[in-house]
């Protein structure tokens, strides 16, 4: 698949201090999470896919081209930013209207894009209101307005759920989500975990301006072969289900859950525990209620790969 | 009180201590704020320039053999009086370097609150708008008196001791008191002048713009109405005119023009009462958008 | 879009915007000092015309030259690179599909236009207060439109130089006050060609000329006082070439540079 997005050994100097360390990456069509902690390079990086900056070594393209001093691209490039910011003393309507004027539509064409971006976002009620009488909600709605207004194929979306309640993070996750069902490109930051989860499955995790690691959540959990699976199984008996595993070589640790029904199991070998388990708890004649693996998330992908 | 359900809150049993100076952190901040700025080090460390060219001539004039060779037949070039004192307090250019300094140390001190609506973070503290004031003009007194009492004070110092006697203080018994009265009055006027345009707007390059545009614009308009109307009276009109006319009245000298005290300090008053009901209505911990 | 079309557009966002804040009241309120001042002058020097025609360029230019064109080109000629940084509304800007100059070029039509509207409404009002008993003269016109024309030039050499500075500089105010209100009113002192290094030289060398013993034209002489006038066509050439010249610098440096936020 051709990327649409790369950028290819990408660095970025503030002074001294090292935004983005020699990052090689390559973003391809649907939704891609950019997932890292506060700090860790994620707006640089999109600063500079979105020609904000200019890389001090590497090179970063849109479709091929060239993203700084190259206005033509955005065209098709929608970008959202972090900063709640706005221009003073206009409304919604004002706002989403004067940005759509530098696309070189007519008038009426004007109007029709943006009536359906805030139709889109639900603000058509509050579209005469001044911005700076707008919720934190609303202002990062009109914010993702902006972005897709001039109906773009690719989107760039910098922390777009933050300040929304979850009524509001779900109606957007959804949005994007269709964005993506229409084939457009979308990438996506934030620094919460759960947001990046519930809207795609492929991740790029960033910190301290390096990727850690990329692809799918389980590929990535599969590359931590070091790293201890977790897996709670919740029975009538934990401890005779523990005495059965305490002699296992690829058990690294026990603990049992405060409710007295749960054993949760650290192993390095998660198939050959899964093959045993079943074993052992026929012949031991336990009823077993759920099995779960706890950290087959992101938040502990995340927590093992930066060493916290 | 009423029961608190939540799990892992508890009421804290501890005694508030009261604080003699609330205000404090609000000056020791604006302080340090304003040292971060590398240009205002700079205009800070320049804003000493008269004190250092006024105190060389406190040496000069004690020294005056040393320098005959350049002077032509007079006795004395540099007479040091309490009008050497007024000279230096009341010209353009240590008045210019004062707004200077202030415009970029302390523009900003309710401006940047009001940018970023810190507003509510204040008095969400046991503090009150009377604190929050006091801090803020606090950084101001700083920054004046240390333009203008501390190198007065420094400049009699020093005049008593290239003299090598206690006549000059004998002589002039109250010019300390003019020195620290007429800092307080520096002190006082430009702490209501900034804190007034610094909360009319957001916008903390526009409040510079303002601090120099009303001071310079001040003396334009004297400058135009003197033209039209030849009567002194209009000096009433500039800032600094207004502060020279109240600092040689402080300094027992012959006013600079023929228009009594009582008016600079009476249009030097109003200024001040202006800015404290603007401040008052301005400094709010809920800001009402309409 | 070519880059003209792209600043027509920025021209018409950033103008509806200008009109819009709270500044653009404050500015044009102090444009209403002049014509108080005006009203003040015609109750009080009623029937003495020839004063008057003194007084009006003493008054008009002292305060528009001086004052009024410098602090309004310094607020709006930083703001086109400025506000946009301290705001952090140059994102929206930079991520439309618009070639970097032409916000600059845009930005300063538009505010240029925004200047030029309170400048010109201010001085023909308090020029035709002044001059209200001679309105029959086609000559009060002729003269109205030269001082229109030299404020005019004026804004745009001012603004330009302060937009360069604001492309350049992170904290553009402090030079631009140190050469608005210290260079300028300094350098016409100066002598030889040493004046020619000032905007307001040129702009001097542009309005009629009255002698010092003319009705009260002492502050008159002062006002206009300069050692070796530039003359009228070189000065407007110069004017063009300053604000060509340093718009396109301007224009350039912002293609180049990067602007980073404040944190």
């Amino acid at each position: 698949m051709t990327a649409v997005i790369a950028a290819a050994s990408l660095s970025k100097w503030y002074g001294n201090v090292l935004g983005l360390n020699d990052v090689t990456l390559e973003i391809e069509d649907g939704i891609t999470g950019l997932l890292g902690p506060n700090g860790a390079g994620k707006s640089t990086f999109m600063k500079l896919i979105t020609g904000q900056m200019k890389p001090n070594i590497g090179t970063v393209t849109v479709r091929g081209r060239k993203v700084w001093n190259n206005p033509e691209l955005f065209q098709g490039i929608g970008f959202c930013p972090e900063q709640d910011v706005f221009y003073e003393d206009v409304t919604g309507w004002e706002f989403l209207t004067g940005l759509l004027r530098f696309y070189g539509y007519a008038g009426t064409e004007i109007r029709d894009r943006a009536a359906r971006a805030l139709d889109i976002v639900g603000l058509t009620a509050d579209k005469d209101r001044l911005i700076r009488g707008y919720s934190r909600g609303m202002r990062q709605r009109i914010k993702f307005a902006q972005a897709v207004a001039h109906d773009p194929s690719i989107l760039i979306l910098d922390e777009p759920l933050s300040g929304l309640d979850p009524l509001g993070k779900r109606k957007l996750i959804r949005l994007i989500k269709g964005f993506r069902d229409q084939g457009r490109t979308v990438l996506v930051s934030s620094h919460v975990l759960p947001e990046i989860e519930a809207l795609t499955s492929r991740i790029v995790l960033i910190h301290q301006g390096k990727i850690l690691a990329q692809g799918d959540i389980p590929y990535v959990r599969e590359l931590i072969e070091a790293h201890p699976h977790q897996i709670s199984v919740r029975s009538s008996d934990p401890r005779a289900l523990a005495a059965r595993f305490v002699g296992d070589p690829s058990i690294q640790k026990m603990t049992f859950g405060p409710d007295g029904r749960t054993l949760v199991v650290e192993t390095h070998k998660r198939d050959e525990f899964f093959g045993r388990l079943t074993g052992v708890v026929l012949e031991a004649g336990i009823e077993v209620d759920e099995i779960s693996s706890p950290d087959d998330n992101l938040q502990s992908v995340f927590e093992y790969l930066v060493g916290k | 009180m009423a029961t608190v359900r939540e799990k892992g809150y508890s009421h804290w049993d501890g005694h508030l201590i009261e604080r003699r100076f609330p205000w404090w952190p609000i000056t020791r901040t604006g302080i340090q704020l304003a040292f971060r700025k590398k240009r205002f080090k700079i205009i800070f460390a320049g804003a000493f320039i008269p004190s250092v060219v006024f105190l060389v001539g406190l040496y000069i004039s004690e020294r005056l053999e040393d320098f005959k060779t350049f002077l032509q037949g007079s006795d004395r070039l540099i007479n040091i009086s309490p009008k050497y004192f007024a000279t230096y307090f009341t010209n353009d250019s240590l008045l210019f370097l004062i707004v200077l300094v202030l415009a970029f140390g302390a523009g900003g001190l309710i401006a940047d609150d009001l940018k970023h609506s810190s507003l509510q973070l204040y008095f969400s503290r046991p503090l009150s708008k009377k604190d929050y004031l006091i801090g803020k003009m606090s950084v101001i007194a700083f920054f004046v008196l240390i333009l203008t009492a501390l190198p007065g004070i420094v400049l009699i110092i020093f005049k008593l001791i290239f003299a090598g006697s206690f006549k000059f203080f004998l002589q002039y018994p109250w010019l300390p008191l003019s020195v620290l009265g007429f800092s307080a009055l520096l002190t006082v006027f430009f702490g209501f002048y900034v804190l007034l345009l610094s909360s009319v707007s957001k916008n903390a390059r526009y409040v510079l713009i303002l601090i120099f545009g009303v001071y310079i614009f001040s003396n334009v308009l004297y400058g135009i109405l003197q033209g039209i109307f030849r009567t002194p009276y209009m000096l009433l009109f500039s800032v600094p005119a207004n502060l020279q006319q109240a600092g040689a009245f402080l300094f027992g000298q012959t006013l600079p023009r023929a228009v009594p005290a009582v008016w600079s300090f009476a249009v030097l008053a109003a200024i001040c009462a202006l800015s404290a009901v603007v401040l008052d209505r301005k400094i709010r911990s809920v800001e009402v958008i309409k | 879009m070519t880059a003209a079309q792209a600043a027509r557009q920025v021209f018409g966002f950033f103008g509806f915007l200008g009109r819009r804040t709270g500044k653009t009241r404050v500015f044009a309120i102090l444009g209403l000092i002049p014509v108080v001042l005006a009203v003040v002058v015609r109750v009080f020097l009623h029937g003495r015309a020839g004063l008057m025609a003194d007084v009006s360029t003493e008054i008009l230019m002292v305060f528009f030259l001086q004052f009024y064109i410098v602090i309004l080109a310094l607020f709006y000629g930083t703001s086109i690179t400025a506000e946009e940084v301290e705001n952090r509304t140059l994102s929206y800007l930079l991520t439309r599909p618009i070639p970097k100059p032409a916000i600059i070029l845009g930005k300063f039509a538009a505010y240029t236009a925004l200047m030029f509207a309170m400048v010109g409404l201010s001085l023909a009002l308090s020029y035709f207060i002044i001059n209200a008993g001679r309105l029959g003269d086609p000559a009060v016109y002729g003269a109205l439109l030269r001082y229109l024309g030299v404020l005019g030039l004026g804004i745009l050499a001012y603004t330009a130089f302060f937009a360069f500075l604001g492309t350049i500089l992170k904290r553009a105010i402090i030079i631009g006050l140190v050469f608005g209100f210290g260079w300028e009113n300094v350098i016409q002192y100066f002598p030889g060609s040493t004046q020619r290094f000032s905007i307001v030289h040129y702009l001097k060398s542009l309005l009629p000329y009255h002698p010092a013993n003319v009705g009260g034209g002492r502050g008159v002489a002062l006002l206009l006082f300069r050692l070796e006038p530039t003359k009228p066509v070189v000065a407007v050439i110069m004017l063009a070439v300053i604000t060509a010249g340093l718009l396109a610098l301007a224009c350039w440096f912002f293609r180049i540079k990067e602007y980073l936020y404040e944190e």
